[in-house]
């Protein structure tokens, strides 16, 4: 008992000794301060971590959140009403007006797709095309299509779709043209401008078939000058040849008359 | 009139010329046929871009100084909330926005510093500073001490950053492109979270949330119900949440709330 009661006031004493140390600074002050100070402190606002929220700042913040304007179409699906209007390189334009120049110099014009052709047959069809004075253009079909949009040949736009190459001339060769397409299988043609007039694979084959100018032009004099030829032929001939053919003619019209005018009483 | 023919065709046959050996009937057939067109983007035009003399980014002192350094309360607000200026370019096109408060200690700003005057090129590009070297002191009580015994002694000194500040800037004869990842791996190491912005971007940014406020379909919204007390909300809503519209909490930003 005795030793219990000395190790305890030898606890409390140390005790005592720790609470003077603690105080030590406290207690050189004047006048007797707690040893055990509680001190109260608000929470800081600004945390390392995010905050808990009270339940009804949270459901303030969950009512006004933000709401995006519905969307009845989804984007992108239809196309824009406005069409979006590209500044064309310069390259474009350049290209533009070697096709301007190209449709006022060359009178025909014609529009061939090649499928897979070497450069060797390339270089064989431009050699003989260039014999009749054809010459062989590439140009790409945007531009083509951009061109022709705006000029007179609108509607040889359809002709320009897949790989195609322009065969141009000043004169209208189209009979040469043909022959040396036959010779490669790989070139169709598909259309042509010529004289300012479009023709299809068969209006070309058909044009080509007509006689060319000259002899048109020979037919038609002649024709126009039939009757006087004939006239002047037969009037070389034997004066008394003449006078018969005359007598002849003469009573045809007479016996004409005469049933005529028997139809008519 | 002729003169100006003469320069067209000129340049026409100019631009035709520079493939001369292909023109002609034999070897035309050597050009390549391609089914579109290919346009090429101009290149921008830095003419007008001027170098200053000190392209890097200077030293930053790791302590200010001042003759009697006094110890300064904790004042974390500082942090909270927007940014009161400094969120646009001055010189620049690229730059480090902040997405969040935090502060940036000299060991951050050598980070940054070293990083951009090492990848970048200072021949066609410069960097600027739009932070101030540390100035805040923080201190800090030596290790094992007991609570009480008044402050502790002065630390470091840090520089206290916004949400919406620009921390550094890039400019010079350069796109996007090419300062990217220098910025990107910079902004990654901050102590906040950052984004890499040009002036478009960052432009972009700002009107994105100014039209989120005006196309918002919802009809009721932070401010009404606050300005109204509707509820009681001003009970669980400080006097800071009102004046930012609840798109702050401390150091962090919501970007969702409008």
């Amino acid at each position: 008992m005795h030793h219990a009661s000395i190790v305890t006031s030898g606890i409390t004493f140390f005790l005592l000794k720790m609470a003077a140390t603690l105080c030590g600074k406290l207690l050189h002050k004047q006048g007797w301060l707690p040893v055990i100070q509680s001190v109260r402190h608000g929470s800081k606002a600004v945390t390392r971590h995010r905050k808990p929220v009270h339940i009804l700042k949270q459901k303030l913040l969950a009512v006004t959140q933000y709401v995006p304007p519905t969307q009845v179409v989804p984007k992108g699906a239809y196309p824009s009403e406005r069409q979006e209007v590209k500044e064309e390189s310069s390259f474009v334009l350049l290209l533009k007006r070697e096709l301007k120049k190209l449709f006022q110099d060359y009178k025909m014009v014609a529009v061939v797709q090649n499928c897979n052709s070497n450069a060797e047959d390339m270089r064989t069809l431009k050699h003989r095309l260039h014999r009749h004075g054809i010459t062989v253009k590439f140009f790409p079909n945007q531009v083509m299509h951009s061109f022709l949009h705006d000029s007179v040949y609108s509607n040889m736009a359809p002709l320009f779709i897949g790989p195609t190459v322009l065969f141009v001339s000043k004169e209208p060769k189209a009979k040469e043209m043909l022959t040396s397409l036959r010779s490669s299988p790989q070139m169709t043609l598909l259309g042509a401008c010529i004289d300012d007039t479009l023709l299809s694979a068969q209006g070309v084959v058909s044009y080509s078939k007509l006689p060319s100018v000259n002899v048109v032009q020979g037919e038609l004099v002649s024709g126009l000058t039939m009757m006087t030829a004939h006239t002047a032929s037969m009037l070389q001939r034997h004066p008394a040849h003449l006078s018969a053919l005359l007598q002849q003619y003469v009573k045809q019209q007479s016996s004409e008359e005469a049933p005529k005018a028997e139809e008519a009483t | 009139m002729f003169s100006l023919m003469k320069a067209a065709v000129g340049g026409l046959t100019g631009v035709c010329r520079v493939n001369g050996y292909k023109q002609g009937p034999l070897l035309c057939h050597l050009k390549v046929l391609v089914a579109g067109l290919q346009t090429y983007e101009i290149p921008p035009d830095y003419s007008d871009v001027v170098l200053p003399a000190k392209p890097k980014l200077k030293f930053m002192n790791k302590v200010p100084n001042l003759k009697r350094p006094r110890r300064e309360p904790k004042k974390l607000r500082d942090i909270q909330g927007p940014t009161k200026g400094a969120d646009s370019f001055t010189t620049g096109q690229y730059g480090i926005v902040a997405l969040g408060g935090g502060y940036l200690h000299w060991g951050h700003i050598e980070m940054i510093r070293l990083t951009i005057n090492r990848k970048m090129d200072a021949r066609t590009m410069f960097a600027q500073w739009c932070i101030n070297g540390p100035y805040k002191p923080i201190t800090r009580k030596s290790l094992g001490q007991r609570m009480g015994g008044g402050k502790g002694a002065i630390n470091h000194y840090v520089t206290p950053v916004r949400y919406g500040r620009l921390i550094v800037e890039v400019g010079g004869k350069v796109e996007l492109g090419e300062v990217q990842h220098i910025l990107t791996e910079v902004a990654k190491k901050l102590p906040f979270p950052a984004q890499v912005v040009s002036r478009e971007s960052l432009e972009a940014m700002k009107k994105k949330q100014a039209d989120m406020e005006q196309n918002n379909q919802n009809p009721w919204t932070f401010k009404q119900i606050v300005r109204g007390n509707m509820l009681g909300v001003r009970r669980v809503v400080s006097p800071f949440d009102v004046h930012h519209s609840g798109r702050f909490s401390g150091k962090f930003h919501f970007p969702g709330r409008v």
